[in-house]
């Protein structure tokens, strides 16, 4: 009796045991994986409409491996470059070390510099440029790459360690070509560890000038929004930093948030226009009053402020901890309560083409986001999921050249996610099927609040394989991330090892 | 086994007042954090810093709610098999239970407020099961003998 007993609570033990073993053992990686073996094949040819996506061509993890094009032949990342025949107009060297960083009111922090100071220096380009920027890895021991956020640069210069190069070790350089075609605000930032190199310094603005330089004001100031060790900061300076702007005068604010959440923007003594969102200009931007700009980690928002006539200044609050304040030498304008309400860029700015036609799409996908328990490469815990699947096992979505794509993007978690797409900019076409209205709202970086949905489009028109993550880096590090890949485009580069690009 | 029953089943409960105690250390600390001049938004909430001390409670009672808890609540539950507690296995299953359903009001709380009115009520059922399920192994009125082959055991 007693062994029969002893016999029922082992075999109880094994079967309350087993499935969580089983997941554990399913759940480790390999030493290291190439991106295009990753999860299974989404190829969006599922029956339009939502529902339908999670399993859609779904195939046993590992079986993506042929990629070829219909029409046979296959292209590796390393050849998708700008044209190598065409010299630089905008030449960089960027060196990067591990070191201890100096803010402008002389805290020092433990982190990582770009040319000795972080941010980085900010690279001007103009419209057309081609840009050559090369890396220097003095001493960051992980190793690094440069990602050009929001620069649809060729595949090759994506700097996403272990899909597009490998990460450059100390004492390696790696040298990125593109053209900068589209006039606004970036960053660049390490791709290798993101989320502990960006955070602790590895980034710095770059901003590409329109090719009439009439277009735009000519007070232009970069206001690149950082928390070091919790201290927010506008180029590196705690606290307000003072520009001078004359009484009337238009200022151009480029904010770009590098952190892991949104900020809140708002101007106090001054109305302003909301003129670009992700380095795209809005469409016949409104006057805005009393509304604040959420800007999503890792976007950017351009903010034209008019400088009051009687010189009492404006201050652009950055989350109320830091600010910008323009005027004459001097003006110390108030500052004011963060209003209430936002600009809803659903509604702002008037309409206008957006250059292709989102209800003859192609390719229509769903990336839905959710969080279940389980086990990240042997580690348990509550991870993130697309379309219900934890990483690696997530969807590859595949497209072809010239695809018009949707995705339906929704968010079923108790947080927020900045979502960012490479090398591509997407147009948002609607939140929780409320239609936009307003200008074209085109970004690379999304916030889908909790339990918000979006439906987004974009063409597919630059051939690579590209990441698809959540910009809170932390969320992607616990799996938050996909890909977008063209067919027949394969890369050398392997994940695990030292190619970490979370 | 019924000692190691007996105390898994009571750490269960201590661990449900830690939690108590640390959600409640760090809701104070972020008041005094405000009161003194701090600002929290969205990016700093997610920069990974510790902004002000008390918010070690939150970490812990994350830890130990997500991790250290689930875990004590499973072995409760292989344990339970063994020690002939009567009614044991029922209790640590449903010890089990609550501790599933309170991760999930923990997790989907941030997008539903209300559902924090039920993580509070069901730490109390928790809490309340596990004490029960460590008073259901028998002490003072266990015959000699046993006693004597538990002892042994522990």
């Amino acid at each position: 009796m007693t062994r029969r007993r002893t016999v029922v609570a082992v075999a109880a033990t094994v079967g309350v045991l087993a499935a969580p073993t089983w997941l554990w053992q399913a759940s480790l990686l390999p030493s290291s994986y190439a991106a295009t073996d990753m999860g299974y094949v989404d190829d969006g040819r599922a029956a339009p409409g939502s529902g339908s996506g999670s399993g859609s061509g779904s195939a046993p993890p590992g079986a993506v491996h042929d990629h070829t094009a219909p029409g046979g032949g296959s292209r590796s990342v390393e050849q998708l470059t700008a044209p190598a025949d065409r010299s630089a107009d905008v030449t960089v060297e960027l060196v990067v070390r591990e070191e201890t960083i100096t803010l402008a009111d002389g805290t020092s922090v433990e982190g990582y510099t770009v040319n000795g100071a972080s941010p980085g220096p900010v690279i001007r380009a103009r419209e057309g440029d081609l840009v050559e920027a090369r890396l220097v890895n003095e001493s960051v021991p992980d190793g690094a790459t440069l990602h050009w956020h929001g620069i649809d640069v060729p595949n090759a210069a994506d700097g996403v360690a272990g899909v597009t190069q490998d990460a450059v070790p100390p004492g390696g350089t790696f040298t990125y070509r593109f053209v900068a075609d589209r006039p606004g605000t970036y960053w660049y930032h390490a791709h290798q560890m993101s989320h502990e190199q960006v955070r602790r310094g590895l980034l710095g603005a770059l901003v590409v000038e329109p090719a009439a330089p009439s277009a735009q004001p000519a007070d232009d100031v970069v206001a690149l929004v950082h928390l070091y060790d919790g201290v927010r900061t506008v180029n590196g300076s705690p606290g307000d930093t003072h520009v001078d702007a004359a009484p009337g005068a238009d200022v151009r604010v480029r904010v770009i948030n590098s952190d892991n959440a949104s900020v809140q923007v708002w101007v106090d003594g001054a109305p302003f226009r909301l003129t670009a969102i992700d380095g795209t200009d809005v469409h016949e931007p409104g006057l805005v009053e009393g509304r604040s700009v959420e800007v999503t980690a890792g976007g950017r928002a351009d903010l034209v402020v008019t400088t009051p006539a009687d010189g009492s200044g404006a201050r652009v609050e950055l989350g109320g901890t830091a600010a910008v304040v323009l005027g004459p030498p001097g003006a110390a304008p108030p500052a004011a309560r963060p209003p209430r309400d936002r600009v809803d860029p659903l509604s702002y700015g008037t309409p206008a083409p957006l250059g292709f036609d989102p209800a003859a799409a192609t390719r229509t996908f769903e990336y839905r986001v959710g969080r279940r328990p389980g086990f990240l490469d042997g580690r348990p815990g509550m991870w993130w999921t697309v379309n219900g699947h934890l990483y690696p096992d997530v969807p590859m979505f595949m497209v072809t050249e010239g695809d018009v794509v949707r995705v339906a993007i929704s968010n079923g978690t108790g947080a927020v996610h900045p979502m960012h797409l490479h090398g591509h900019h997407a147009v948002v076409l609607s939140r929780d099927g409320v239609a936009a209205t307003g200008s074209p709202w085109v970004v690379d970086s999304l916030d889908v609040g909790v339990g918000e949905s979006y439906e987004i489009a974009f063409v597919a028109d630059n051939p690579g394989i590209w990441m698809d993550h959540c910009h809170n880096l932390p969320h992607a590090a616990e799996g938050l991330v996909a890909h977008l890949m063209y067919e027949g485009v394969t890369t050398p580069f392997r994940l695990g090892g030292d190619n970490r690009p979370e | 086994m019924r000692s190691v029953y007996k105390v898994l089943a009571a750490l269960i409960a201590i661990e449900v007042a830690i939690q108590a105690a640390v959600m409640v250390y760090a809701i104070a600390g972020l008041g005094l954090y405000i009161e003194g001049g701090g600002v929290l938004d969205a990016a700093a909430v997610e920069s990974g810093e510790t902004l002000f001390p008390e918010l070690i409670g939150l970490i812990l009672h994350g830890l130990n709610g997500m991790f250290v808890i689930p875990a004590l609540a499973l072995v409760l539950l292989i344990v339970s098999f063994f020690a002939k507690v009567p009614g044991g296995v029922r209790m640590a299953a449903v010890v089990l239970g609550l501790v599933v359903l309170q991760v999930l009001l923990g997790m989907f709380l941030h997008g539903m407020s209300w559902l924090g009115l039920l993580h509070g009520l069901n730490a109390l059922a928790l809490f309340g099961t596990a004490v029960v399920a460590a008073r259901r192994v028998p002490r003072a009125d266990v015959p000699v003998e046993q006693r004597t082959r538990q002892s042994a055991l522990t």
